[in-house]
């Protein structure tokens, strides 16, 4: 197992290394004054646009190019983001913890509740539960996060006034977070090692909306992978063979049946984390949910190239952090699945 | 589930007290702020921000864009025919550091300007009226520290002296641009900026400001100090030093957020005071009529557009055949003024108004927006008329235009609605003159576009300009001048304009200058090298609490057009 864990860290650096050319090289698609043009914002900057390219070195061979962002990069700079008007790399390092604070909040109850009701919907097949439980998940699936997030926000916040907009704060405590000590980045749990619990409350009910949304939708999913692993786990040999033994039913379907389902969810798990640290880009962006998501779209509108790479970068990141934990806990969940 | 219960209603209740408090204004927003640092504002998001941390020298007087008053200075005084502008600066005004202001500090905040003139900025345009060049000394040789350091001085009365190489008219308007600010100096080299001496000057030229240290921590005189500035909120408060009246709100909340219908929400609850509104139409569907909604139409327009005939097409690929065949144009199609003045009376500018600017456009004489020192209202217009456009056409290239027919490639910046359906208008009503006239429409990327149309390879286009100070100038030499900005977009060159228009740049004189614009536009009149399009009216929407909002205050010259003031001007009730 260490030998393993040893040799995904190895390769880390090394897929980086390869993602970071093919993500420099399909900007370099782009014609350099595509790219200059990202750094214009009116007609009469137009007239600079050769003067751009000139002095960031647009028109310059790959490898030239390539080579001077790869050392920046490596020396923490990776350059600077007009549309947060921040660096880059600030600029990740201020908004990734609102995006895990939203993953925390989220990803558990899409994994644990997805699971839940996936079992539910598969140990009462074709009952009111499971016809209710799949109209959930056929919903979830069709319908597009944007209208689903537009609709909460008009029946939540703009006819029922229950919950609050867009954003994290309400503007009466968007002054007072200066003062609080920030230990993790992440608002909420900041706000509560700070005893400002006004604050993280605040926080929380911003992150209802934002996150039910996700919930509806990515939950959807998982509950009907878990359904149809359940089904396909209750009518396999060993679940009858558990049964002729005499083992109770619950025993049967949650440590027989129940074990053998969770395979896949491993990976479907890790992804739907993937996607939200990522960025929850339609999600952040209805709700102003100042993450990694929200910036990164504002930043490909804006063509502003070396968010988008920053970006690019960060998701690679995850990918292969991520991945490399999938793998590992696949075999932890699975004595079978060893690593060579 | 009591726990749960508590916990629901904690989490539902609460929403009540979120309506913007009165001493704070809230201003929701799609657009990004890319710099808070003067040297490099060159977008009206951050220009509406930094010219209420900022002061510049000199500024517009109440919604007037004709007069300009003291900020900063005092007064002024212009000698040496025109050439040498000399300012008394105001005293005891402190920066949001506490330090005073001194002359030091504009001299300071100008020839940083100078210095860097960074590609991104807007400093070319004041780089013109001292250095006698919009480039920097990256770029023109000639241009050394001894001409930055001579053309901004400080003189031993403290008055701050700029020394031009030529008379510029247009140099005060330029003064009250926001990127003009005076910075605090000091403050501003503690933070690693530009030490303001010859010893590190060579570094900075044509440096990218946007991200500079002044912009995370600015220091100006204005009425507003930022607070903090984090992933999706500026916030400000009220300098407590400030010199002049203190301001009635005292916390201003900039909050960035990208969908529509979320600012939207927040307006019609009062949750956001002025939003970014998605313009005209959706102004009109969605929220006048709403309760607390105040709709402030018919402000004025700043910007003018016009659709480009370039009487020089370099690119044979835009071209079709090349001839008078119908299947294509020659290069200088546009050179005879028949086929140009044909093209300006197919336009439909009624139906271009109604459809685009829902009723609400208004047609220019010239290319010039009507408030403007020089906007001539007499000068005649082009009207929707077939049978002149064909009259025209008919004469155009010997008969040939008419006989033969052409085939000619137009472009818009793919993505303008507005321009797409101008073009429309005109593709339509051209086609409809004669079955061998043949109008195609091309979307074009917005960077391809301003390249092609730069190197002159568009035949036909439609771009618009926005002002950086409220001079003529800063538009008629822009569009009609062979030395202008635009020329190389329509290579239509005309002696007496370009002589008229250099003579506009060599006086003060107002009378005159205005007499000159107006030839400038007579001239344009029946030369037609533009189709002017109808420029719409401005509209903005505010809550109703909120005071010191009116057509009568506003001004277009104010980045912050939401409601075209100053936040100190504004209060709530």
């Amino acid at each position: 197992m260490l030998n393993f864990i040893v040799r995904r860290l190895v390769q880390i650096p090394l897929v980086m290394l390869a993602l970071s050319v093919l993500i420099v090289a399909l900007t370099m698609l782009l014609t350099p004054a595509q790219r200059a043009a990202g750094y214009i914002r009116s007609e009469q900057q137009a007239a600079q646009l050769e003067r751009i390219i000139r002095d960031r070195g647009l028109d310059q061979p790959f490898p030239v190019q390539y080579g001077k962002w790869l050392q920046s990069t490596l020396q923490g700079d990776l350059g600077f983001s007009k549309s947060s008007g921040k660096p880059v790399l600030e600029t990740i390092v201020e908004r990734l913890p609102n995006t895990i604070e939203l993953t925390l909040v989220t990803a558990i109850p899409i994994i644990l509740i997805g699971i839940w009701l996936g079992t539910l919907s598969a140990l009462n097949k074709d009952r009111f539960i499971d016809q209710v439980l799949r109209v959930f998940a056929v919903l979830g699936y069709s319908l597009p996060t944007f209208v689903l997030g537009i609709v909460l926000l008009a029946v939540l916040y703009g006819y029922l006034g229950w919950l609050p907009g867009a954003g994290q704060l309400e503007v009466i405590n968007q002054f007072a977070v200066g003062d609080l000590r920030r230990y993790t980045g992440m608002l909420g749990i900041d706000a509560l090692l700070n005893g400002r619990f006004d604050i993280a409350l605040d926080v929380l009910r911003h992150l209802i909306m934002p996150a039910l949304t996700l919930f509806i939708v990515s939950s959807a999913t998982i509950l009907k992978v878990m359904r149809n692993n359940m089904l396909e786990a209750l009518t396999s040999d060993y679940v009858r063979t558990a049964r002729a033994k005499g083992l109770s039913e619950r025993v049967v379907n949650l440590k027989h049946a129940r074990r053998n389902a969770l395979l896949s969810i491993v990976t479907l798990g890790g992804f739907t984390v993937i996607g939200l640290l990522s960025g929850s880009i339609i999600t952040e962006t209805i709700f102003a949910y100042p993450g990694i998501g929200q910036w990164v779209v504002q930043s490909a509108l804006a063509l502003d190239i070396p968010s988008v790479l920053g970006f690019a970068l960060l998701s690679a990141l995850i990918v292969v952090v991520v991945s490399t934990l999938i793998d590992i806990l696949y075999g932890v969940v699975d004595p079978r699945v060893r690593f060579d | 589930m009591k726990k749960f219960a508590l916990l629901s209603s904690l989490l539902l209740v609460g929403s009540a007290f979120a309506a913007a408090p009165r001493d704070t204004l809230v201003v929701q927003q799609a657009a990004d702020v890319p710099t808070l640092d003067p040297t490099a504002t060159y977008d009206t998001a951050s220009g509406a921000i930094v010219e209420n941390i900022y002061e510049t020298l000199v500024t517009y007087k109440g919604a007037s864009i004709r007069e300009l008053e003291p900020l900063l200075a005092t007064k002024w005084a212009i000698s040496n025919g025109g050439r040498t502008y000399t300012f008394d600066l105001r005293k005891n005004v402190k920066f949001h550091s506490g330090n005073t202001m001194t002359c030091r500090d504009a001299e300071y905040s100008i020839e940083r300007n100078l210095v860097t003139n960074s590609a991104e900025s807007g400093n070319w345009f004041i780089a013109e009226s001292l250095l006698g060049t919009g480039a920097n000394a990256k770029d023109d040789k000639t241009i050394t520290w001894a001409r930055i350091d001579r053309a901004v001085e400080c003189n031993n009365a403290g008055q701050l002296v700029f020394t031009l190489p030529k008379v510029d008219p247009a140099f005060l308007a330029k003064m009250a641009y926001p990127g003009q600010s005076i910075v605090d100096s000091k403050h501003a080299i503690a933070q690693g900026e530009w030490k303001g001496t010859s010893a590190d000057w060579a570094n900075w030229v044509g440096k990218d400001l946007q991200g500079s240290n002044l912009s995370k921590q600015p220091s100006g005189t204005g009425a507003y100090k930022l607070v903090r500035r984090d992933a999706n909120a500026i916030l400000l408060q009220a300098h407590d030093a400030y010199w002049g009246k203190k301001p009635a709100i005292r916390n201003v909340v900039i909050q960035k957020v990208p969908e529509l219908a979320a600012r939207q929400q927040a307006f019609l609850r009062g949750d956001a005071d002025l939003i970014e509104t998605g313009g005209r139409a959706n102004i009109e569907a969605q929220l006048k009529g709403k309760p607390g909604v105040v709709v402030l139409d018919n402000l004025p327009n700043t910007t003018a557009t016009a659709v480009f005939m370039n009487e020089n097409i370099k690119d044979p690929a835009r071209l079709g055949s090349g001839k008078l065949d119908g299947r294509g144009i020659p290069a200088n199609f546009f050179s005879d003024v028949n086929v140009r003045r044909g093209m300006a009376y197919a336009f439909n500018y009624a139906q271009y108004i109604k459809d685009v600017q829902n009723g609400k456009g208004k047609q220019r004489t010239m290319l010039l927006p009507d408030t403007f020192p020089g906007y001539d209202a007499e000068v005649k217009t082009y009207t929707y008329n077939p049978k002149q456009a064909e009259a025209y056409f008919k004469r155009a290239w010997g008969g040939n235009v008419w006989k033969n027919g052409f085939t000619l490639n137009v472009a818009y910046r793919a993505g303008s609605v507005p321009a797409q359906t101008a073009m429309e208008i005109l593709k339509r009503n051209v086609e409809a003159l004669n079955p061998k006239f043949r109008v195609n429409i091309q979307a074009k990327e917005w960077s391809a576009m301003l390249n092609d149309s730069k190197a002159g390879k568009e035949p036909m286009i439609i771009i618009g300009w926005a002002p950086d100070y409220a001079d003529a100038d800063n538009f008629m030499y822009t569009f009609y001048s062979s030395n202008g900005y635009y020329f190389p977009r329509n290579n239509w060159k005309d002696a007496s304009v370009d002589k008229w228009l250099e003579q506009a740049r060599a006086t003060t004189n107002q009378a005159t200058r205005d007499r000159l614009y107006s030839l400038v536009g007579q001239r344009a009149y029946e030369q037609a090298p533009f189709v002017l399009v109808p420029a719409g009216v401005f509209v903005t929407a505010h809550r109703d609490n909120l005071v010191g909002v009116s057509a009568r205050t506003f001004n277009p010259m104010t980045s912050f057009d939401y409601t075209g003031t100053l936040w100190k001007d504004l209060s709530k009730k």
